[in-house]
């Protein structure tokens, strides 16, 4: 939709804001953290006071989240030290704080002020997670990889037993729309099959959970734009296998395959978690079995999609396979992340609509977009006529008070009744 | 074995190349295998290992090759005796950063592992340390090692002191410095000097070069030393041998300036720059004429730059937002894709908001015409200029009304001159240059002056055709959440009076509008806050605009004066006392049906308002009693104001902790404040006041209302005796 699509300072910082207990302390100027810490507050759960004069230290700038050291003119030329030895003693006293991130803005990255030096100097006994070097222009994987890669080698994880049956998930952020429900649905089936989650990597899982990371038999990766690259590196440093497929968990059947394939590899049994999703099916079915009744439909509504291409991957699968319905148009979200665009495009080609690649949602006239809140408002400006379902930030301005999810069975059920409530019948 | 990872800095052009080189050699000989990393933007650094070579450098390689491509044999050549040669490489002088690419190039030789297959490596640094870019080689990551190369000139040992400075800064006591390298110049008293330096900083010297005709025929043999078997090459064979026998490391002991220019170098009378150290203001220079103060908004500066508070906000943020109000224009962030996405969220998220709640469709906020040149690692470096320069004509293509070329801290910091995109103005496309710098020149506020003005001076002109029946409106808030519905109230008393708008400057307004701004006999300030009487003073300067006094009305009273002095301006009183007639006697019983449940309450204010008549007045004329005032200090205002006399218990400044004290003591049933808390006793009343109240004859009375039907009812709120859950099950 807008080529201005987040950033990799924004990957940065919300994946270490998915850190429980962490505090990311942006090296840069208050115009830089305004938006994170509003979407951090607003995509967790808070104490409810936004009051400036609940935070009135000099870094929190009256917001409850990424505190920053304001830099200034004076301070591009003079460097940031002073700023930050204030800072990081202050900011790691604070109850609620385990871990430290010093993460610099783009203006911050071009002075060179060593981070390390500084956070050892002031913190010397603390864990600290330090990031010189944004992403100026890249995406905002390329920031969530980044986050991963200094989490994972900068902090020491002691050496530890590997414990049967135990997961960590990957690929979770809280930029995800509904990232709490999705966190809270995966750990929900694992358990049905008697799995047990250690760590959900930057999805609320804390500094003890991530130091047990090692001890998982498997890493499952969710989403692969965000998770891949961490696996990889997990694997490389600790061993750990790790599981992933062409896309999310959306749908039943992807959300059967996954986890019958992590029973595979772990032992688990999927039993529990089968009837589950077949009661949930037979839930769905009766439901849609009246829609069709009345109208033929959802077989053959027009969709339209907005996503990463193993997204869109996920979703056409789900909507074309489940629902029958139709891809009618397409708008890749950052379609530089081409990892899984072959096997998008074969999905198409199977599904003879390989000319949905090159029609954008702005030149289409489908019945039910599915895409961020940004991009469903741009398609009412242009007075299209549909119904949008989000699934991708930013919001509308929804405020989900009852987790919702986009993956597994709850999912599934979810979109399913997003589907049914869009259809014109 | 620990791999020796050696840096060399000092002066430019003091021989750091030559050293490092013919080191590099003498390391190679004695079968250590050995990578020279030359860290300067003239690329020269491995010329005497390479034959005179010229070889890609690390940055020009970047530049033209994606990351899946970039492999590290494409920039790591093999030198003389084997020698690893790397060259980073830089911008041409005068554009980009060259701090920063050695930053970058050294960031891309970790990722490859370049040192991987060396047990030698050897950093040879630009010049002084003048800046974190290039001290990164001295990061304990990359150098465990330190040489220090100077003469017995003044020059080069004031950089060598320098350099101590910036390894104390990263080391602290921690041993590092290997020791000095003398390269003799051959000038006189220069052994004594670098002898009492190096007492002086307790360090070794550890080699001493003679001044010798060997170095320029290897220069122009593009040989080392011990390639051309010339006699110094054994200086440099037996640094070797000590460097594989391991050397002591000193901690850097930099002196004062006193020190070293007066134990050191001698000089009796440390000299002190005109006009900057000087601690005897007689000794600047008086005969010149007044000079320019610092200025740099002339008078329009905002609160946070007049005050030197920490800058709330950045200017490219506040000028890219309002920029997008001219709707037919379009705005070009000179940016990374971070400062343009922030800047693209923190203005639609209000237009989402709209959409969602009251199905509103605001196009400048739901969809804002911005665009972003994309800077990347590699204009950072290099300069962003071209490629800003080829989006303007990009966009020209696209026939917008105007462009509006705002720029970053990053393009800021590196030095890129937006000005240079006015060449591409014409007829057909103004372009207009908002040089924010992000942060640089100042907050949010001081970005919205510095767009408003560019603005203003690019676009409106002088000699327009007056429309007498009409009126333009300055400094709407554009991102509350109000804007639109009190646009709406005003427009509609506008009517009333027989009046229309011409120009909002700046809220969704088109180019044509603007450039005929001086059409309205009649400017309306929405806010008359610090920054709209900023802006009051430079049209009325400027242009000599007239302004009515106030600012949009808010409560009955102040909408009744300011409809009157607007009919009076255009001679016609009769319609604005239709419209009060309509009102006043409607607001009059509903107000005193509220004084039942509100005589006698008691009211207490801690707020960030520096106005707010328009509740005081609606609370008293519901009976209610006044019993605190407390004035929050405020970024974007100067001082409380109120035209309701000296009755009042005010508090300017007042200290938000004090709230609690002021609670018991005053006993309030209503507590108002910019924020709700839920700490709050149950005996009292909270509620919010609006940073931008509704404008109109009923904002007092609409809140008033609330509280009354609240106060009747004894309605709290169950929800808030949860707290206890959430911090017993959250928290």
């Amino acid at each position: 939709m807008t080529n201005i699509t987040p950033d990799s300072l924004s990957g940065i910082i919300f994946a270490l804001e998915g850190v429980a207990r962490a505090t990311v302390l942006l090296n840069g100027p208050t115009g830089c953290k305004f938006y994170h810490s509003a979407v951090s507050d607003s995509q967790t759960l808070g104490r409810g006071g936004l009051d400036p004069l609940l935070f009135p230290d000099l870094w929190h700038f009256g917001q409850p989240r990424v505190p920053c050291t304001y830099l200034g003119g004076r301070d591009y030329v003079y460097g940031s030290r002073e700023k930050l030895a204030a800072a990081l003693p202050c900011l790691s006293r604070q109850a609620d704080t385990d871990l430290l991130c010093v993460v610099n803005s783009p203006g911050a990255a071009l002075i060179g002020d060593d981070l390390r030096a500084a956070a050892e100097a002031a913190l010397p006994d603390a864990p600290c997670v330090t990031i010189e070097t944004p992403g100026f222009s890249e995406n905002i994987f390329a920031g969530y990889d980044s986050a991963a890669q200094a989490l994972i080698r900068q902090l020491d994880c002691p050496a530890q037993a590997l414990r049967p049956a135990t997961v960590n998930l990957l690929g979770l952020s809280v930029f995800q729309r509904n990232y709490r429900g999705d966190l809270a649905e995966m750990k929900r089936l694992l358990a049905l099959c008697g799995v047990e989650m250690i760590c959900a990597l930057f999805a609320g899982s804390g500094l003890s959970e991530i130091r047990a990371m090692p001890a998982a038999a498997l890493n499952i990766v969710l989403q692969p734009e965000y998770g891949l690259a961490a696996a990889r590196l997990l694997e490389e440093k600790y061993g750990t296998p790790y599981i992933v497929r062409d896309g999310p968990p959306v749908g039943f059947a992807a959300t059967e395959e996954l986890m019958s394939a992590v029973c595979a590899r772990l032992g688990g049994d999927a039993a529990a978690f089968r009837e589950e999703s077949e009661r949930a099916r037979a839930r769905a079915y009766s439901h849609i079995a009246r829609v069709h009744a009345l109208s033929g439909l959802p077989k053959g509504a027009k969709f339209g999609l907005e996503g990463t291409y193993s997204e869109l991957y996920a979703y056409t699968k789900f909507l074309t396979g489940y629902f029958g319905m139709i891809p009618e148009s397409v708008s890749v979200f950052c379609p530089e992340r081409s990892e899984y665009k072959a096997k998008y495009t074969a999905l198409l080609d199977g599904l003879g609509a390989a000319a949905v690649l090159n029609r954008g949602l702005f030149e289409a006239e489908a019945e039910l977009i599915f895409a961020s809140g940004g991009s469903i408002a741009a398609l009412k400006l242009r007075k299209r006529e549909f119904v949008g379902v989000e699934i991708a930030l930013p919001t509308l301005g929804y405020i989900d008070v009852l987790p919702k999810a986009n993956y597994g069975v709850n999912g599934a059920l979810r979109l399913t009744e997003q589907v049914l409530n869009g259809l014109l019948f | 074995m620990n791999k020796n990872k050696i840096a060399v800095y000092g002066k430019g052009g003091i021989g750091k190349s030559t050293v490092s080189a013919n080191l590099a050699a003498a390391l190679a000989e004695t079968g250590v295998r050995v990578l020279q990393i030359g860290c300067d933007p003239k690329r020269d650094s491995t010329r005497l290992l390479t034959g005179g070579r010229r070889i890609t450098t690390v940055l020009d390689y970047t530049r033209v090759t994606g990351h899946a491509e970039r492999r590290i044999e494409d920039v790591l050549f093999r030198g003389r005796l084997g020698v690893g040669c790397v060259e980073a490489g830089g911008p041409k002088p005068g554009v980009g950063c060259a701090g920063r690419g050695i930053i970058s190039a050294f960031e891309l030789l970790e990722r490859f592992g370049a040192e991987a297959d060396y047990d030698a490596v050897i950093y040879d640094v630009l010049g002084d340390v003048v800046c974190g870019g290039f001290a990164v080689p001295i990061r304990r990551e990359y150098a465990n090692m330190i040489y220090i190369v100077t003469s017995g000139e003044f020059m080069a040992l004031y950089a060598a002191n320098n350099i101590l400075s910036g390894i104390r800064n990263y080391d602290g006591d921690k041993r590092r410095v290997a020791g000095l390298i003398f390269n003799r110049r051959g000038l006189e008293g220069e052994d004594g000097r670098v002898a009492r330096f190096a007492a002086a900083v307790r360090l070794p010297v550890c080699a001493a070069i003679p001044r010798s005709g060997a170095f320029a025929r290897c220069e122009a043999e593009n040989k080392t030393l011990l390639e051309a078997g010339y006699a110094p090459a054994g200086i440099f064979r037996k640094l070797a041998r000590a460097i594989n026998a391991g050397v002591s490391l000193y901690e850097a002991l930099p002196l004062t300036e006193e020190e070293l220019e007066g134990a050191v170098l001698g000089l009796s009378a440390p000299p002190t720059a005109a006009g900057i150290l000087a601690a005897d203001a007689a000794e600047t220079d008086k005969t010149r004429s007044p000079g320019r103060k610092d200025d740099p908004g002339g008078e329009m500066l905002s609160l946070n730059i007049l005050n030197d508070d920490p800058l709330h906000g950045c200017a490219f943020n506040g000028a890219v937002t309002m920029g997008v109000h001219l709707t037919d224009a379009v705005v070009l962030a000179h940016s990374p894709r971070s400062c343009a996405y922030i800047s693209y969220q923190t203005i639609s998220s209000s237009g989402r908001r709209g959409l969602f709640e009251r199905g509103l469709l605001l196009p400048n906020s739901v969809s804002p015409n911005l665009e972003c040149s994309f800077m990347n690692e590699n204009d950072m470096i290099f300069g962003g200029l071209d490629k800003l320069e080829a989006k303007v004509l990009e966009l020209k293509k696209k026939k917008p009304k105007a462009i509006i070329v705002v720029s970053s801290c990053p393009s800021g910091i590196i030095g890129d001159d937006v000005s240079r995109v006015l060449r591409h103005a014409d007829a057909g496309t103004p372009v207009i240059a908002v040089k924010t710098d992000g942060n640089l020149t100042g907050d949010y506020l001081q970005g919205m002056l510095n767009l408003y003005t560019a603005l203003a001076r690019g676009v409106i002109e002088r000699n327009v055709e007056a429309i007498p029946d009409a009126v333009n409106i300055v400094f709407e808030k554009v991102v509350a959440k109000n804007t639109g519905a009190n646009f709406s109230v005003i427009e509609g008393f506008l009517r009333r009076l027989g009046l229309k708008v011409n120009c909002r400057f700046l809220c969704e307004t088109t180019f044509d509008r603007l450039r005929n701004f001086l059409a309205a006999p009649l400017n309306l300030l929405a806010s008359n806050d610090y920054t709209g009487r900023l802006l009051q003073k430079f049209f009325t300067a400027e242009y000599g605009c007239v302004f009515l006094q106030d600012g949009f009305p808010v409560g009955f009273d102040e909408t009744k004066t300011w409809l009157f002095r607007v009919a009076d301006f255009f001679g016609r009183r009769a319609a604005a006392a239709d419209l009060l007639r309509e009102h006043e006697a409607g607001y009059r019983r509903r107000m005193e049906a509220l004084r039942p449940a509100l005589q006698g309450r008691k009211l207490m204010i801690v707020t960030y308002n520096h106005n707010v008549d328009w509740i005081l007045k609606a609370a008293m004329d519901a009976g209610m009693e006044i019993v605190k005032l407390g004035i929050l200090k405020f970024s974007q205002d100067a001082g409380f104001v109120t035209k309701l006399g000296t009755g009042l218990n005010v508090e300017e400044n007042y200290d938000g902790n004090k709230r609690e004290a002021d609670m018991r003591q005053y006993g309030p049933d209503v507590l108002l404040t910019n924020y709700n808390s839920t700490d709050e006793p149950a005996s009292v009343l909270t509620d919010t006041i609006p940073m931008c109240p509704d404008v109109g004859f009923y904002s007092g009375l609409n809140m008033v209302s609330r509280w009354a039907a609240l106060l009747e009812n004894n309605l709290r709120g169950e929800w808030m005796d949860d707290k206890r859950l959430f911090d017993k099950y959250y928290a």
